[in-house]
């Protein structure tokens, strides 16, 4: 018997923006705490997160057919707050709000209050762990069906939220970019805990059941293992380590703020925000659900 | 109260699916769209071997995983009849549902892109309500008998406890669908 995937990849990308979204204002309120004298790079933050929610909000309700054909069916969606989803819709829209009155008061040149700040990041974590536990509670599928999984992508969401402001700061605002070290050492710990998290994932879910085991080897030796190893491993999470390794500890000081280094930095972080979505593609393609007699395969 | 309840007998099943058609046909359904799928498999060792054919369809659970994660309270419960509904002028296509379901029974409606099941037809409150599903009409070996489960002396009560017939997988979800395998 084969399986069907119920998501595709507009799930994926809506999962993956939300998460880029909602770390690019945990960035950006991170940076006004540990580096107010950032502004440029802050504001960059603030322009992310709600075009980011945004665009993967108008992706995830036109592949919501349904609703999509008839949009007042939308207004239902705080219909049942049992629903994982309607946690989400809630913490989205507030999200929303709070992100655009920060760029909002960005654009107006008024300074961003530290409470909108706060009550912004706070909205955003949970914006990142309600996208893991959407997919967390549905007890069919074993590779979703975990308490890792929130986690993951939090700390995804995070380190992609982080690489897409450095993206855009190493082209516009690159003295701003140098200056900025702490946040890129937390950054550069977000891939190494996430291969953590990963390699800890696939181990339990292997060992759970049958539908567990046909999910994690789809990953590693079948169907998705060149995305899953190529991708996500290499491009998103060794290959930015060892970069960013080498040029936050081995290399010198000038050679660290020299433009090649801005470059190779892109480069470590471009590859970070490719394996981040590759990491909720694949999560979501290559889960096989429990069955009733027959396996799937 | 009435809790409409079924047996599907899969030791008398020959694996026809003129079930899935008739369903089809009362339903209006496309070919590509089904309410009833089936799990088969070969039992036994050579050379005592036999096949078994397991249609699956909506439980009706009362502890319905895809009501609990339903954003809209499109999918619910009708406390008249004890059957799991849709309400498709509610239902955005989400496929929330689908993902939860444990019996991967529902299905999407590529045409109007919400999400459908099997409605347990003859509880639905259409006009003319039919005597009993088209499944169980159109089934040739009989192995399938609808009733009500709050029906002590009913034909379906008995026959559960005369065959011992059971929840697909436990009871874990309160299934309304019983099996002898």
């Amino acid at each position: 018997m084969t399986y069907e995937p119920i998501w595709g990849s507009i799930i994926a990308w809506y999962l993956f923006l939300a998460g880029v979204g909602a770390g690019a204002f945990a960035t950006s309120t991170f940076l006004s705490w540990r580096h107010p004298e950032a502004t440029s790079m802050r504001k960059i933050g603030h322009v992310i997160a709600p075009v980011a929610v945004a665009v993967g909000l108008v992706l995830l309700m036109v592949d919501a057919e349904a609703g999509f054909h008839n949009p007042l069916r939308f207004v239902y969606l705080l219909g049942n707050f049992g629903s994982v989803m309607t946690w989400g819709v809630v913490f989205l829209g507030l999200f929303m709000v709070v992100s655009i009155a920060a760029l909002v008061l960005d654009i107006m040149k008024r300074n961003v209050p530290r409470w909108l700040e706060n009550v912004g990041a706070v909205l955003a974590l949970c914006v990142a762990v309600y996208t893991g536990a959407l997919l967390g509670v549905c007890n069919t599928f074993p590779l979703w069906n975990n308490a890792l999984l929130p986690i993951l992508f939090l700390v995804s969401a995070l380190s992609t939220g982080a690489a897409s402001v450095l993206c855009v700061s190493i082209v516009r605002h690159a003295s701003e970019f140098n200056r900025v070290g702490v946040l890129k050492k937390f950054h550069f710990c977000l891939p190494v805990i996430e291969l953590l998290l990963i390699a800890s994932l696939l181990f339990i879910t292997q060992s759970n059941s049958e539908a567990g085991m046909q999910s994690v080897l789809s990953l590693v030796s079948g169907e998705w293992a060149v995305w899953f190893w190529l991708g996500v491993m290499v491009i998103g999470l060794v290959a930015p380590t060892v970069l960013e390794t080498w040029l936050l500890f081995f290399s010198s000081k000038e050679f660290e703020t020299s433009r090649k280094a801005h470059w190779i930095s892109f480069a470590s972080d471009a590859g970070v925000l490719v394996g981040g979505f590759l990491l909720r593609f694949l999560i979501v393609s290559a889960a096989v659900p429990l069955t009733v007699v027959v396996p799937l395969l | 109260m009435t809790r409409y309840g079924m047996l599907i007998d899969t030791t008398n099943c020959i694996g026809c699916y003129a079930c899935r058609t008739a369903c089809q046909r009362q339903n209006g359904l496309d070919a590509t769209i089904d309410y009833i799928r089936y799990e088969e498999r070969e039992t036994g060792k050579f050379p005592y071997v036999g096949h078994e054919t397991v249609p699956l369809q909506c439980m009706h659970c009362e502890d319905a995983p895809c009501v609990a994660v339903c954003p809209t309270g499109a999918s619910y419960i009708d406390h008249e009849t004890g059957t799991v509904r849709v309400d498709e002028s509610k239902c955005i296509g989400c496929r929330y549902c689908m993902a939860a379901c444990p019996y991967g029974v529902r299905v999407h409606n590529t045409v109007t892109g919400a999400v459908e099941k099997c409605k347990f037809c003859a509880a639905e409150s259409f006009e003319g309500r039919a005597e009993t599903c088209s499944c169980v009409e159109a089934c040739v070996t009989g192995c399938r008998i609808f009733g009500d489960l709050d029906d002590p002396d009913g034909e379906l009560s008995r026959a559960i406890a005369e065959k011992n017939a059971l929840p697909i997988a436990g009871d874990r979800t309160k299934s309304k669908i019983f099996y002898v395998r």
